[in-house]
């Protein structure tokens, strides 16, 4: 099975410590008001009568398998790795018109504020070079955080989902499941996520509009074009009714 | 007398044109590969992967394109201040001047005459109460004067939409990408709807026969007086006029 990297998050482990989400501000430099990571709001978990608790669900980029940000791209500037499986972005060549902002359901991208392209959590792809584990994934007080090839049940990720693929759950939105590669242990919370992926309003109407329209209007040129050529080929001849007569010559 | 040649284009002229065709077609060329996504190319995966493998990746493709186009707007603007009053002002006024009766005639015509044929032109118009003569054409005729009415339109939005892409990278904030996504979406229509008109544009100059003098004038700057006489008779008539005091 093709390598992905993802991460198994055992939601119980959280203690909403925002340790990840600080660790990865430093890690990636991110500035200012971005963020790549984030733990969600927590809520009340009612499922076990006797004990009522708090319960977190931290997040990133899902490195999703169905990529709605992948899809709105023009460029080609985002891609999912064929390597490693983590949706990653070319910088050079993002023209930063932030439609993969906009088409993500999770909000794991954002426009850098200081390159003002987009950007987003890859996995710390720095770190991962020089073989360290994502920022977030190192620095969780709890290893709430596994990371590695889901498919690899020697990775501590791999292994996790080996052993609970069952209790493992997806955190989407059941309109536009992307199919995304974090998985979650123990009580996330709220499973269904409230945000449907959108693509946006000028990609849309490219794809149905524009893209069809110019179609038509080439095939229109291409067939007066054509016919044309065809009749100039067939009346070699084509002189026009006699009517300047008598002006003669010059 | 009949080889007699008219001076249709300056120098000036013959050089924007021929500059012009080149940025155009190198940025056509660079432009439809920048668009590399499954639901969008216009001919395929196969374009941008060939072009992109030419220019050593994508991110050199896009750099290339902006290079080419700030080059071609920066010719073009030395052209227009240095040409106003001589070159620019006149053409403008040329082609955005219709003659609805006149002009609305010939296209009917010319637009049967060049797919049947004189003698079914003739025939088809003749319930429009038109005879089979093509109604007498200025410098420019309508047809040429439409086309240069939108390649105008769309080179004007080609070069706005395209400076607010290339702005998005060094000077928008995330408040303002949507008009930066509006833009990628109107420069693929203009591109398009100019790319469409520059398919006739070619056709008639290189491949028609009837325009071939036109065609050789966009090297030698000039046409022979027959063809003038014949394809734009009111300008003929103009430059026939203005004779005695074309001394000096």
């Amino acid at each position: 099975m093709a390598k992905q990297l993802g991460m198994v998050i055992d939601a119980n482990a959280c203690i909403d410590c925002k340790g990840c989400m600080v660790a990865c501000k430093v890690a990636n430099q991110v500035p200012g008001d971005n963020w790549r990571n984030w733990i969600k709001d927590g809520a009340m978990d009612r499922s076990a009568k006797s004990k009522k608790r708090m319960v977190f669900q931290p997040g990133n980029c899902m490195q999703c398998d169905k990529p709605t940000c992948v899809t709105a791209c023009p460029t080609g500037a985002t891609y999912k790795s064929k390597a490693d499986g983590v949706v990653m972005i070319n910088r050079d060549l993002c023209i930063g018109c932030g439609q993969c902002i906009k088409a993500c359901p999770y909000g794991a991208r954002y426009r850098n504020e200081k390159l003002k392209v987009a950007d987003k959590c890859d996995f710390c792809s720095n770190r991962r070079e020089v073989g360290l584990e994502p920022a977030c994934v190192s620095t969780c007080p709890t290893k709430a955080r596994a990371f590695g090839d889901l498919n690899d049940p020697s990775s501590p990720a791999g292994k996790l989902y080996a052993a609970q693929k069952e209790e493992a759950v997806q955190v989407v939105n059941a309109q536009s499941d992307t199919d995304p590669n974090i998985y979650y242990l123990g009580a996330p919370g709220d499973k269904h996520w409230p945000v449907k992926a959108q693509m946006p309003s000028a990609f849309t109407f490219w794809k149905n509009v524009a893209d069809p329209g110019v179609k038509v209007l080439m095939g229109l040129m291409g067939v007066g074009v054509l016919a044309m050529l065809g009749k100039q080929l067939v009346m070699k001849n084509d002189a026009p009714e006699e009517h300047h007569g008598e002006d003669g010559h010059e | 007398m009949s080889s007699r040649q008219v001076p249709r284009h300056t120098r000036a002229g013959i050089f924007i044109h021929w500059f012009n065709a080149a940025c155009w077609f190198f940025l056509l060329v660079t432009g439809v590969a920048l668009i590399s996504n499954p639901e969008l190319n216009p001919l395929g995966a196969w374009y941008p992967k060939a072009v992109r493998a030419i220019f050593f990746g994508g991110e050199n493709l896009l750099v290339a394109h902006w290079l080419v186009a700030f080059i071609w707007l920066a010719v073009w603007l030395v052209y227009l201040f240095w040409g106003m009053n001589r070159l620019v002002a006149p053409f403008i006024n040329s082609i955005f001047t219709i003659e609805p009766n006149r002009d609305i005639q010939w296209m009917i015509k010319k637009n049967l005459q060049m797919t049947v044929g004189y003698k079914m032109m003739a025939r088809l118009v003749k319930p429009l109460g038109y005879d089979g003569t093509m109604p007498d054409q200025g410098y420019y005729n309508v047809g040429q004067k439409l086309a240069a009415q939108g390649l105008i339109i769309g080179g004007l939005a080609l070069v706005g939409t395209g400076f607010i892409m290339f702005t998005s990278k060094y000077f928008l904030t995330a408040a303002d990408v949507w008009l930066v996504q509006w833009s990628i979406t109107v420069h693929f229509i203009a591109a398009g709807v100019t790319t469409a008109l520059l398919i006739l544009h070619i056709y008639m100059a290189a491949i028609s026969s009837e325009e071939r003098p036109a065609f050789i004038s966009m090297f030698t700057g000039t046409v022979p007086a027959e063809y003038a006489k014949h394809h734009h008779r009111l300008w003929y008539d103009e430059l026939e006029d203005s004779k005695p005091s074309e001394v000096g």
